[in-house]
């Protein structure tokens, strides 16, 4: 092979070169184009309860102690769903409290007026803000209404209760459960 | 399983999520909250085609949930005024569309840590020769803040008390075999008013082997076309259904009599995929309110 020859070959074999490796980065960027173009985001619908304890404090020996639904210390559940969705709600409460290790009970209960609901959700988790104009006032927790989500896409459920401990009660720290079932009704 | 996707418009989408994401967040920092739970999607579908789900499960807290996931059975059922309610029963389910007894979740028990996430996967194991048609459970997520303190009482003669605030969260789980149809029959409707709302409650058949998912709507118009309210929800009939809707107005601002517009159809669900829809048909009625 001659000089001419030798350069043409090398010439040749880097023009080969040369397109594979432009090959391989219009690849390489064609893949970084996929990748980018790929990302993805799905959207699921949620419903969010949260909730904050109804608190009594100290409670004295025969002296029954009542918060209302509009006192700060108010039971306060918290419902997010979809805008336009019916849901279904339902309490269970308990009719005593008890001390640790079942030694005593003390009676709790809870009236028919004992509920205050916020269907338009702005009373923003405070009981004291809600107003009779914006959702169920003084309603029935054993008997909770069907409702919607509106526009805010959040209820509000403020509890209030009566704890009525006996003359003679045992000292100590009593425990209770409080139950919210929550069903979206159009599912 | 596939995961639903919104089927709002772009930008109406990214508003909304916005919208709803500042929403939780604004309500959880102002709530004195002990317990709370963010479980999505809120319906899964399965099918003998694909018979495992997946749920999400979030801890939306500062402190850590615990999680129990167990199942139930409850579809909406109405009383004669038109009320929903789901109410949900655990043992002794006799219906013969119930998943009751042959779907199970992983795991069942779990401690989600403050702002964590859990994944539950779901199993369906369905009996041999199963009928064609939808059956249905309700998964049933119990949550409660995770380390419950034990109240001390302050005084030597002192009483506290600690109420444990607990939440479950029934989601539907629908699961189908064969080929799915929801044909469905208006089958009576009412109207009335009092001097602050119209009432209109509208019956419904469901003749096809699937749950027909959709909206209601409703218009009312008075006699010179001018619209007096409106009304709509999200609407799903396993078989019969009786749906009130309430509209607020002012007596004697319109002139009567009101013509009612009564829409019903699949289109219109924004939380439900349109891959999951199983698209029925369209009723529109009208009917007069003196």
């Amino acid at each position: 092979m001659n000089k001419t020859g030798i350069v043409k070959s090398t010439f040749r074999f880097a023009l080969i070169v040369a397109v594979v490796l432009a090959m391989t980065m219009a690849q390489n960027v064609a893949a970084q184009d996929v990748a980018v173009g790929s990302a993805t985001a799905t959207v699921l619908a949620a419903l969010t309860v949260t909730a904050g304890t109804l608190v009594f404090g100290s409670v004295y020996q025969g002296v029954p102690k009542a918060i209302t639904n509009d006192n700060a210390d108010a039971g306060v559940f918290s419902i997010t769903g979809a805008a336009g969705a019916g849901v279904s709600m339902y309490m269970q409460l308990p009719d005593y409290v008890s001390i640790t290790g079942d030694s005593d009970r003390m009676v709790i209960s809870f009236s028919a007026t004992d509920c205050n609901i916020d269907t338009a959700g702005v009373s923003s988790g405070d009981p004291t803000a809600f107003l009779a104009a914006n959702g169920y006032a003084d309603d029935n927790p054993h008997n909770l209404p069907t409702t919607n989500f509106d526009a805010a896409s959040s209820i509000e459920i403020f509890l209030g209760g009566t704890v009525l401990p006996t003359i003679d009660q045992t000292a100590g720290a009593y425990t209770g459960d409080i139950i919210l079932t929550v069903a979206y009704d159009g599912t | 399983m596939k995961r639903s996707e919104s089927l709002i418009p772009g930008n109406q989408a990214g508003f909304g999520r916005r919208f709803f994401c500042l929403l939780v967040v604004f309500i959880l920092i102002s709530t004195k909250l002990s317990a709370g739970v963010l479980v999505a999607p809120t319906v899964v579908f399965m099918s003998d085609k694909n018979r495992t789900g997946r749920i999400n499960v979030q801890n939306p807290t500062d402190k850590p949930i615990e999680v129990t996931i167990s199942f139930g059975f409850g579809l909406p059922e109405s009383d004669s005024l038109g009320n929903v309610k789901v109410v949900i029963e655990d043992s002794n389910v006799v219906d013969p569309r119930s998943a009751l007894d042959w779907v199970r979740a992983f795991p069942r028990k779990v401690l989600v840590p403050p702002n964590g996430e859990q994944v539950v996967r779901l199993v369906a194991r369905p009996p041999q020769n199963l009928p064609e048609g939808e059956y249905w459970a309700r998964i049933i997520v119990r949550s409660q803040q995770g380390q419950t303190t034990i109240p001390t009482a302050g005084e030597s003669d002192g009483i506290t008390t600690t109420l444990n605030m607990i939440i479950k969260t029934a989601i539907m789980l629908k699961f189908r075999n064969g080929q799915m149809n929801a044909e469905l029959e208006v089958t009576n409707i009412q109207t009335s008013r009092d001097d602050k709302k119209l009432r209109v409650i509208v019956d419904m058949a469901n003749h096809g082997n699937a749950s027909y998912l959709g909206r209601i709507s409703c218009r009312v118009l008075d006699a010179d076309k001018k619209q007096v309210a409106l009304a709509g929800t999200d609407l799903a009939v396993y078989r019969n259904l009786k749906r009130k809707l309430e509209m607020p107005y002012v007596p004697g601002e319109h002139l009567m009599p009101f013509e009612v517009e009564i829409k019903i159809t699949s289109e219109g669900r924004t939380d439900i995929a349109r891959e999951f829809m199983v698209f029925g048909n369209e009723i529109n009625r009208v009917v007069y309110l003196d």
